[in-house]
C-alpha cells in the first residue's frame, strides 16, 4: 500500500465513520445562523450520539427480530457504503470493492431494512414515513443510477476509484454530459439526505415526516445507529458529489486536501437551500426526481452524441 | 314549525345569524345576532330532560348542543347521533364517524404532541395519504372555569375569564366586561372605548404575526418562520412595556381602566409599531416572491363561502371565504367608527386566502393603532347609562351579551347575573366556532398537509377547554 493509498484510507474511514456527524451538525449550525438564531454548535450530533448511546433501547410489544435488527443492518450497510466510496482516486479494497452500482444496492438495502421494521411494528407514523420513502426511492434510485451511469460512461468504468480519476481535471467537462449528470445528482443529494424541499429533518410534525417517521419507534443505541447512518448518508453522497460531480484535482493529494473544504461548502449550500426553500407537496417530489432522471438521460444522450 | 324551533327558523331566515347556544339547567337558550350586531335570545324550556334540536336549522350549533348535552345532561331531540364532545371515555365507535371501504384505515395523532401544543386527539380516516374524514377530540384540559365563575362577584370572575386563554385574553375579557356593564347599566366613555380598542388591536397584531410564522413552520419555511417569530416577540414585548404583561392579561377590567400612558409612552409604542410594520411588510414581500412557499398554500384545505356560512365559521377564516362579516363594523362599545372589513381579492377559502387575510388585517390593525395612539391614555371609568335589555331574556333575569371581534373572529360572552353575582357564564370563543371547520377543511386534503391547514386556522385549545 503506497503513501497515497494510506492517506486516502485514513481520510475515508476517519471521515466516513467519525467525521460524518459533523456534516449534519454543520448544516444545523449554519441554518441557525441564517435564521438569526445562535443555535447549537456543529458538534451537537456527537453530543446526541453520546446521549443516545448511554440510554437503553425499547422493545415494541409484538415486534419481531425484523424490528430488532433493522438499526444494526442500516448501520452495517452504511459502514460498507463508506468503505465502498473512495475519498480520492485511489483506495484500498476493504473487501467490498468500489462498484458504483453496489453502492446503490447498499443504500436500497438500508431503506428496505427500515421499511420492513416499520411494517413489523405497524406504527402509523413509521408506516406512513416508510411508504413515502419507498415511493420516492423508486424515482430517486432511477436518478441515482442514471447519474452514476453518466459518470461511469465518462470515465469508462463503474469502479468509483476509476470514476473519480476519470472525471478529474477539465477533460470530462468538455461535453455537457457530466454537467447534466451533476444537476441530476444534486437532486439525489437532497433526496438521499432527507433535506428540504424533499423532506424536513428538523420537523416535529409527525404527519409530514418521510425519513424521520420510521425512526420514531427506536430509542437509545438503536436510535444512535440510525442517526449515525443518516449522517453517513450525508458523507457518502456529498463525497461523491465533491469527487465526481464537481471539478476536482487530478492528483490524490489535491483531492484529499480539497475534500474537507468542498464538503463544508456543500453543507453550507444545503443549509441555504433549507432556509430559503419550503418543503414541497409530497406528491410533487416524484416530479422533482423525474426532472433529475430526465437530466441524467440527457447526459447519457449528450455522451452518446457524436463528437 | 312553531315554538322554539319556529322562532329560531324565523330569525335565521330573516337576517340574524346563529351566535351561541347554551343550557342553564331548566332552559336552553339560543343567541342570535342581528345584522347590526345586536344579540337576541330564544329560550326553550327543558321538558322531560330534552329540548328540540336546532342543528338542522343551524349546523353551527352542533358543538354547542353536544357540549350542553355533556355538561348539563340535556337531550336534543333530532340531534342524532349525539356524539360526546367534552365527555371522554366513550368507545371509539361512539365519538367517531364510521368510515369503511377498501384500503381505508385510521391514523391517530395525539393527544400528546411534539412541540409546544395543547392536548388534542385527531383521528384521521385515510386512504393512502388522502384524508377522507377527521374526528377531533379536544377538551382534554377542560378546567370548568365557567362553572367556577358561578356565584362569584362580577369583577372577581374577570380573573377566570382573562385566564381562559392567553392568546385571546383581551378579546375574552372585553366580551365579559361588555356583558357585565350591560347588566350593571354602565356605559364605557370614549376614553375607555379607545383603550380597549387599542388592547384588542394589539392582541390582533401579535396573534396575526404569530399565525404567519406558524404557517411558515407548517411547510418548513425556516426564514419566514424565524422572521415572523421575531416580530411576534417584539409585539409581545411592546405589550409588556405598555401593560406589564406579554399577553395583555389583567389590562381589561369591568367598568374601568387603570392604564395610564403618558405622551412619551404612547409615542414610543407608536414608533415601535411603525417599525414592526415596516419589518413585517419586508418579511411579507420576501414570502410573496418565494415560489416554493406560495406553491404550498393554494387550493389546500378549502372551506368555501357556502360551507363557511353553514358551519358558522367566524373571523379571518370566514372573510377568506368571502363572508364579509366583521363585528368591528358595529361595535358600539369600542372605537371603530367608520370601520369596514378588509376583504380578500381572491376569496378562495383555502390556506392561501386565510394566510393573505392575516396580512390584510395586520395592515388594517397597524392603521387603526396609529390613529388610536395619537394622544396619551388616561385612566377612565364607565358611566351610568341606560339598562340594556336583551330581547328574549326573561323578566327579572339580568342578562348581558358581549360580542367582540378578536384575532380569530367573533367571541360571544353571555352572562346571567343576579345581585351582582354570576349565575351563568358562557364564553363562546372564536376557536370554539371554528374547530369544526378545521376538520371539514382537512377532508379531501393530503395527510402531510394537515399541519399546514391546522395552522392556517391556528385555533386555541384553551379557548374550548374553558
Amino acid at each position: 500500500m503506497g503513501g497515497a493509498t494510506l492517506a486516502e484510507a485514513s481520510v475515508q474511514v476517519c471521515g466516513g465513520v467519525l467525521g460524518a456527524p459533523l456534516l449534519p451538525g454543520l448544516i444545523q449550525a449554519a441554518k441557525a445562523r441564517l435564521q438569526g438564531r445562535r443555535g447549537p454548535g456543529p458538534l451537537q450530533p456527537y453530543r446526541e450520539l453520546r446521549r443516545l448511546w448511554s440510554k437503553s433501547t425499547v422493545e415494541v410489544e409484538g415486534a419481531t427480530q425484523v424490528y430488532r435488527w433493522a438499526p444494526a443492518t442500516v448501520a452495517a450497510c452504511m459502514v460498507a457504503a463508506v468503505l465502498l466510496v473512495p475519498a480520492a482516486g485511489v483506495a484500498p479494497g476493504w473487501g467490498v470493492g468500489h462498484d458504483a452500482f453496489a453502492l446503490v444496492g447498499l443504500l436500497a438495502l438500508a431503506r428496505f431494512a427500515i421499511a420492513a421494521a416499520a411494517w413489523d411494528t405497524g406504527n402509523g407514523f413509521s408506516l406512513m414515513g416508510a411508504s413515502r420513502d419507498l415511493t420516492i426511492s423508486v424515482f430517486m434510485e432511477a436518478t441515482l443510477v442514471l447519474s452514476l451511469g453518466v459518470a461511469s460512461l465518462s470515465a469508462g468504468t463503474t469502479d468509483l476509484r476509476g470514476v473519480v480519476a476519470g472525471t478529474a481535471g477539465g477533460g470530462a467537462w468538455a461535453t455537457p454530459a457530466l454537467a447534466l449528470a451533476a444537476l441530476a445528482f444534486g437532486i439525489v443529494v437532497v433526496a438521499e439526505t432527507g433535506r428540504q424541499p424533499v423532506d424536513n429533518p428538523d420537523t416535529h410534525l409527525e404527519l409530514t415526516m418521510i425519513h424521520e417517521g420510521p425512526l420514531l419507534e427506536y430509542a437509545g443505541r438503536d436510535q444512535a445507529y440510525l442517526q449515525w447512518a443518516a449522517a453517513a448518508r450525508h458523507w457518502i453522497v456529498l463525497v461523491i458529489a465533491a469527487q465526481v460531480f464537481l471539478p476536482h484535482g487530478r492528483t490524490v493529494a489535491v483531492q484529499l486536501v480539497a475534500l474537507p473544504a468542498v464538503l463544508a461548502v456543500l453543507a453550507g449550500a444545503l443549509a441555504v437551500l433549507e432556509t430559503v426553500v419550503a418543503k414541497m407537496r409530497v406528491l410533487f417530489v416524484p416530479r422533482l426526481l423525474g426532472v433529475g432522471s430526465a437530466l441524467a438521460l440527457l447526459g447519457v444522450a449528450a455522451w452518446l452524441a457524436p463528437r | 314549525m312553531s315554538g322554539y324551533r319556529g322562532d329560531v327558523a324565523d330569525a335565521l331566515s330573516g337576517s340574524a345569524i346563529f351566535g351561541a347556544l347554551y343550557a342553564t339547567g331548566p332552559v336552553v337558550r339560543t343567541v342570535l345576532i342581528g345584522p347590526d350586531g345586536s344579540p337576541g335570545l330564544i329560550s326553550a324550556p327543558v321538558v322531560e330532560g330534552s329540548v328540540p334540536s336546532i342543528v338542522d336549522l343551524a349546523p353551527a350549533a352542533g358543538w354547542d348542543e353536544r357540549e350542553a348535552a355533556d355538561l348539563y345532561g340535556v337531550g336534543f331531540n333530532g340531534h342524532s347521533p349525539m356524539r360526546p364532545l367534552v365527555a371522554h371515555g366513550a368507545a371509539l365507535e361512539d365519538w367517531t364517524v364510521r368510515v369503511s371501504g377498501h384500503d381505508a384505515y385510521q391514523v391517530a395523532v395525539g393527544p400528546i404532541h411534539a412541540g409546544v401544543i395543547e392536548s388534542g386527539h385527531f383521528r384521521f380516516h385515510v386512504v393512502g395519504d388522502r384524508i377522507l374524514h377527521l374526528d377531533a377530540q379536544l377538551f382534554y384540559k377542560h378546567r370548568g372555569l365557567q362553572a367556577a365563575a358561578e356565584g362569584r362577584r362580577l369583577r372577581e370572575a374577570m380573573a377566570l375569564v382573562a385566564r381562559t386563554c392567553a392568546a385571546c385574553s383581551v378579546t375574552n375579557a372585553i366580551a365579559y366586561a361588555d356583558a357585565c356593564e350591560q347588566v350593571l347599566a354602565l356605559e364605557p366613555p370614549s376614553e375607555l372605548r379607545r383603550v380597549r380598542t387599542i388592547l384588542v388591536e394589539l392582541e390582533r397584531v401579535w396573534n396575526h404575526l404569530n399565525d404567519v410564522s406558524a404557517i411558515c413552520a407548517g411547510v418548513g419555511m425556516a426564514a419566514g418562520n424565524a422572521a415572523f417569530a421575531a416580530l411576534t416577540e417584539r409585539a409581545r414585548r411592546l405589550n409588556d412595556a405598555l401593560t406589564g404583561h406579554r399577553f395583555l392579561r389583567g389590562a381589561v377590567q369591568v367598568g374601568a381602566s387603570d392604564l395610564d400612558w403618558d405622551a412619551s409612552a404612547v409615542r414610543r409604542a407608536a414608533n415601535e409599531l411603525d417599525s414592526v410594520r415596516t419589518d413585517a411588510a419586508r418579511a411579507w414581500r420576501e414570502l410573496a416572491f418565494n415560489a416554493s412557499f406560495q406553491d404550498r398554500l393554494a387550493g389546500v384545505g378549502v372551506i368555501d363561502a357556502g360551507r363557511a356560512r353553514a358551519l358558522g365559521v367566524v373571523g379571518p377564516a370566514a372573510r377568506a371565504a368571502g363572508l364579509d362579516r366583521d363585528e368591528r363594523c358595529h361595535s358600539g362599545r369600542l372605537s371603530y367608527d367608520g370601520f369596514a372589513p378588509a376583504l380578500p381579492e381572491r376569496p378562495d377559502g383555502d390556506v392561501r386566502a386565510r394566510y393573505e387575510q392575516r396580512a390584510l388585517e395586520l395592515w388594517q390593525s397597524f392603521d387603526l393603532l396609529g390613529m388610536l395612539l395619537d394622544r396619551p391614555v388616561t385612566a377612565s371609568r364607565a358611566e351610568p347609562g341606560p339598562a340594556v335589555r336583551i330581547p328574549g331574556a326573561g323578566p327579572g333575569d339580568e342578562t348581558g351579551i358581549g360580542v367582540v371581534e378578536g384575532p380569530r373572529g367573533r367571541t360571544v360572552c353571555i352572562l346571567e347575573a343576579r345581585d351582582g353575582q354570576v349565575i351563568r357564564l358562557q364564553l363562546r370563543t372564536a376557536s370554539f366556532a371554528n374547530w369544526p371547520a378545521v376538520a371539514a377543511a382537512a377532508a379531501g386534503s393530503l395527510l402531510p398537509d394537515f399541519p399546514l391547514i391546522n395552522k392556517s386556522f391556528e385555533l386555541c385549545y384553551a379557548c374550548v377547554d374553558r
